[in-house]
């Protein structure tokens, strides 16, 4: 082992430590900012978290995972996940393999930025020991790694279809400089390894490449532009970096910590949102899960593109994605980074001005609250079913829905049967959320009047909000697909399966992703006819297009959405589609070549 | 003295003097508003109407005609629970009509 | 006069099938009528009595299958496929035959539509509410477990017509005075039933339908209400509650009803779309097939040999399809002569 430089410096390396100065610093500021501009709650909520052993575990073992080994990808995609993960796990790898070689056989260097990059340069024959050959060897085989890693990144850009993908992200040209200088990090840290190889020491891989290049070069002379070259690379994509979607790469690893900490969206364009719009990494997933891609011209109205017009301040277009959006959170789910596309719109959609708003505060609920009391006849407990707005349009479902509660025995009484107060949900869909929370104090006086001790519903709108924004302590919220599972797993409620009926569930967005409920439905129509699966379904099922989250999608516009859920339905061919959302159904049966049924329906009609 | 009624403004609408700014920007904002043919379908099925006399029918017409105050009126019991955009046979945008409404100014102005 | 017979096929055997197929054969052809249906007379074989005069369908109906007594009628005769040969068209039919002709009349008429589509108003769901041909069929019959001495009745118009969400947004014509017409004729049935009309607007276009609506009026004392019904309910005791708004007095209204009867609209059949791609024929955007001129060639395709009449190109009365179909015969028979 011997030192090359005596001075251990050599002005090649100015670029990469004016590229690292550069985005440490402006990392270093962009998170103080994110912090600072969480509200105090957060901030205080966060912090505690970062000194938590509960959170620090987690936080380091999501990071790990998530970052480096890109586990979401892996399971969705093994080519992207391999490209991400060799990518980012093998570089991560070279630079610890790095201080590590430092502190092996250079020890009072450490202090030097630069070293551990450029150790090959500076340091000479350390693989004559067992620790050099050994380090020698890893450092060549994580730098295969990530070479495979680009070539599949390289193909992908061309043909993105061969990694699976059939919509990418168009790219900006700060975007494209961050690429290209990434593109050649690598390869150039090869060449400048290869170059140095019979003096400083290789592997498997820089040894052989550098036997290729004495064969027709004579001197040594092309190895300080190689380094120089590769040293600029790192510069070029250090500093463009906090201007590209490579921004991801640091943003995601303050998110996950933010993430565990239980931190939400309050602001669209500040604290967790801007954090989640810096952790977008642009790769376009979302594109082609996204219901309203079916429509070419919706096509850039995915939160990939919000997260880019966020970035950017195109409040035009900001204000138009915004709105057009069905928030039937597709893209949270099938989202890398976890970026949570609906609530960053819903945020947005809070933000606006209006020159008129509506009150509630003056309606006077007491009529209501006096006829569920006299519907229960002084009896406290029982069921209160709400149909709620959209049911009053199905009559179908409110029928069916009686009439096994009656069949299973259940003591109910209804809380709308001449309609009732809107729930509140599509006030909060629509960024209207402090008029939402009168709704919600109107809604909560009859059903605490009823005395009731659950509160039936059957439309998954009401559902979400019922569940996550009523202080209903004591008083049970159940979608109606679970309780009459409930009643037939308990055998309340007979239901006769029926041979060769095949019915599939169609997951409302409301009530798979925006609750969680996926199993119960698909269980209680097991028991009338064999339940079969969608093309997408559970997490990743299709919304109907008729969705309420969407305030500026016209009708026409919807009716592409609305055939491509069904084609999605249809592929096992089912004798009926069967949903739990009355939204749903009153938006595919005109357009279904088969019959189209709430859950309640069939089940009636089997029992 | 007591002439058995009084002078008040007269009810009727008269078309010259109504000023059609509002209207005007809402069809540019929303071309939906154009396309309402009175049915009334909304209005019956509107879940506010029953406490608060809402109707879209009613709102669409109203500032054709300069009636401000009863649109204004109308639009502040709106709930968006979204019944009327579900049954109207044009398949009118409803609820971006009144959200796009709630935004104007009388002048029609988009309020920032 | 041709000398040799050229083969007309009739894809229909409706009022305007038949009535085409008598002026045909009128004229020297020997046209040759398909029916999916076992029966002929389609539609109108299904009404009791057709407006303005009150004439029975079935009148109609027997004297045009008694005139078309010698022409070749298949029925229950489905056509698999249909495609274009150099001078004509072959149609494969369900029998197992292949069909070669010189032309092609289209006279497919309508469907209705399918009202259980309309989730909102119940049918299907309550037992009260029934269709337009439902009632036809009840005249008919007498025999419908639904109707049962009436107090009050609703017809709402429009009903898969001007609809967007129903996938039909023309108006389909008829509705209006078939409501006007089956609520005097209930009338008269249970004179003291209060009777409702609830429409968008009323389109009495024809000779003396204008007539109808001031008997309806001053003779019935129908209540016309202004007005698409929203949605229907249920009360406790089976009745059905309607909600409308009586746009003309700004107030939403509710009635109890005992029968509520929904004027089913007209849309194109789907087997005509599905023939017409078959053989290159136009469909509007309506859905409906397209003419080759809306006013001076509603009759012609716009391919050559192939001709409609009747409903198959939009909502038509019953004195329309016929004249359209007499129509039609005479524009297959300058086609036919010209080709010679």
């Amino acid at each position: 082992m011997r030192e090359r430089i005596a001075s251990h410096f050599d002005p090649f390396v100015i670029p990469f430590l004016i590229g690292m100065a550069f985005v440490l610093g402006y990392c270093l500021i962009a998170m103080i900012r994110v912090i600072a501009q969480l509200p105090k709650a957060d901030r205080k909520r966060f912090l505690v978290s970062l000194i938590t052993p509960k959170y620090i575990w987690i936080n380091i073992r999501d990071i790990f995972l998530n970052c480096l080994i890109h586990v979401k990808l892996w399971k969705r995609n093994r080519v992207l996940g391999f490209m991400h993960s060799s990518i980012a796990f093998g570089w991560f790898m070279i630079i610890l393999l790095g201080h590590l070689e430092v502190m092996l056989f250079v020890p009072e260097r450490i202090h030097l930025f630069y070293y551990p990059i450029f150790f090959n340069y500076f340091v000479a024959e350390t693989e004559s020991t067992i620790q050099g050959s050994l380090l020698m060897f890893l450092m060549d085989f994580f730098l295969l790694m990530i070479l495979s890693g680009i070539a599949i990144a390289i193909i992908k850009r061309f043909a993105s279809r061969i990694v699976g993908m059939r919509r990418t992200t168009r790219l900006s040209l700060l975007d494209q400089v961050g690429l290209y200088s990434l593109w050649a990090i690598f390869p150039l840290r090869l060449l400048a390894e290869s170059f140095t190889a019979h003096i400083s020491g290789g592997s498997f891989l820089t040894i052989p490449t550098n036997w290729v290049f004495r064969q027709f070069l004579g001197n040594d002379l092309n190895a300080l532009p190689t380094w120089w070259a590769y040293s600029i690379a790192l510069c070029v994509f250090m500093c463009v970096l906090p201007f590209t979607r490579y921004m991801h790469i640091p943003a995601e690893m303050l998110l996950i910590p933010m993430r565990n900490a239980g931190i939400r969206i309050r602001h669209p364009r500040k604290g967790f949102a801007l954090l989640e719009v810096y952790s977008c990494p642009g790769c376009g997933v979302c594109i082609d899960a996204c219901p309203m891609s079916v429509r070419k011209a919706n096509c850039k109205d995915c939160t990939v593109y919000l997260n880019r017009q966020l970035r950017r301040g195109n409040e035009r277009r900001i204000e138009e994605i915004s709105d057009k959006c069905l928030l039937c959170g597709k893209c949270t789910a099938v989202c890398q980074v976890g970026a949570q596309g609906p609530e960053l719109r819903v945020a947005q959609r809070e933000r606006r001005k209006y020159a008129l708003s509506p009150s509630f505060a003056g309606i006077n609920v007491r009529p209501m609250a006096s006829a569920v009391v006299n519907g229960a006849g002084g009896e406290s407990g029982g069921v209160l079913y709400f149909a709620g707005c959209m049911t009053q349009l199905t009559p179908s479902i409110r029928r069916a829905t009686t009439s096994l509660l009656d069949k299973a025995g259940v003591r109910w009484q209804m809380m709308d049967p001449d309609g009732g107060l809107c729930c509140g949900r599509p006030l909060m869909m629509a960024g209207r959320s402090e008029q939402a929370r009168e709704l919600i104090a109107k809604n909560l006086e009859i059903i605490r009047a009823s005395g009731c001790d659950t509160l039936l519903l059957s439309c998954p709108i009401c559902y979400r909000i019922f569940k996550e924004e009523y202080a209903l302590e004591g008083i049970r919220v159940v979608h109606h697909s679970v309780f009459f599972q409930e009643l037939i797993a308990a055998g309340k409620l007979q239901v006769q399966r029926e041979d060769g009926l095949k019915l599939v569930w169609h997951d409302p967005c409301e009530l798979g992703r925006g609750c969680g409920i996926y199993d119960e439905p698909r269980a209680a129509l097991a028991a009338a006819g064999e339940v079969i699966e969608a093309g997408k379904h559970h997490a990743e099922s299709i919304c109907c297009g008729g969705s309420l989250g969407s305030l500026t999608l016209s009708f026409e516009q919807r009716r592409p959405m609305v055939q491509n859920a069904l084609d999605n339905l249809t592929v096992e061919n089912p004798s009926e589609i069967v949903t739990g959302c009355p939204l749903c159904l009153a938006t595919f049966v005109r357009a279904a070549d088969r019959p189209v049924r709430d859950i309640a329906e069939v089940l009636d009609s089997h029992s | 003295m007591d002439f058995g009624f009084k002078l008040s403004p007269s009810s009727a609408v008269n078309l010259d003097t109504v000023d059609h700014a509002r209207y005007d920007r809402l069809v540019r904002l929303e071309p939906d508003a154009l396309t309402c043919i009175g049915c009334g379908s909304c209005s019956a099925t509107c879940t506010a109407a029953p406490w608060s006399g809402m109707s879209v029918r009613k709102v669409i017409l109203g500032l054709q005609r300069g009636r401000d105050d009863e649109v204004d009126a109308m639009l502040s019991r709106c709930m968006l629970c979204g019944k009327c955009t579900m049954v109207c046979p044009r398949g009118i945008n409803t609820r971006h009509l009144i959200l796009t409404l709630c935004r104007l100014n009388r002048k029609g102005e988009v309020v920032r | 006069m041709v000398n040799r017979t050229p083969v007309i096929a009739i894809i229909g055997a409706g009022i305007a099938g038949l009535e085409a197929a008598r002026q045909l054969s009128a004229l020297g052809y020997k046209p040759i009528l398909i029916e999916k249906a076992p029966v002929t007379g389609g539609h109108v074989a299904e009404w009791n009595r057709l407006f303005p005069d009150m004439s029975p369908a079935a009148d109609l109906v027997q004297s045009l299958e008694a005139q078309t007594a010698k022409v070749r009628t298949m029925t229950s005769t489905e056509i698999l496929s249909i495609n274009r040969l150099k001078d004509g068209y072959s149609l494969v039919l369900s029998d197992g035959n292949i069909l070669i002709c010189q032309a092609v009349l289209f006279a497919t008429g309508f469907h209705l539509f399918d009202a259980s589509k309309k989730e909102e108003y119940g049918y299907g769901i309550y037992e009260r509410v029934i269709t337009n041909r439902d009632l036809e069929q009840w005249f008919n019959t007498r025999h419908d477990a639904r109707i049962h001495n009436p107090k009050a009745m609703g017809f709402v118009h429009c009903v898969g017509s001007r609809d967007i969400k129903a996938g039909n947004t023309q108006c389909s014509k008829v509705c209006c005075i078939t409501a006007i017409k089956q609520a005097i004729e209930i009338k008269e049935e249970f004179p003291d039933a209060e009777v409702y009309c609830f429409y968008m607007d009323l389109r009495l276009f024809g000779k003396k339908y204008e007539d109808f609506y001031i008997k309806a009026q001053r003779d019935h004392g129908i209540h016309f209400i202004r007005g698409r019904v929203s949605e229907v309910g249920e009360a406790i005791d089976g009745r059905v509650v309607v909600k409308a708004e009586d746009t003309l007095n700004g107030k939403p209204v509710k009635v109890t009803l005992d029968l509520l009867v929904l004027m089913a609209g007209i849309v194109c059949n789907p087997d005509a779309q599905h023939y017409a791609r078959e053989i290159g024929v136009a469909v509007d955007d309506d859905g409906f097939l397209k003419s080759r001129d809306n006013v001076a060639s509603i009759t012609e395709s716009s391919r050559p040999g192939v001709f409609f009449a009747g409903a198959c190109t939009g909502a038509k009365t019953v004195p329309e399809t016929l004249a359209e179909a007499r129509s039609a015969a005479l524009a297959i028979h300058q086609y036919l002569s010209k080709r010679g």
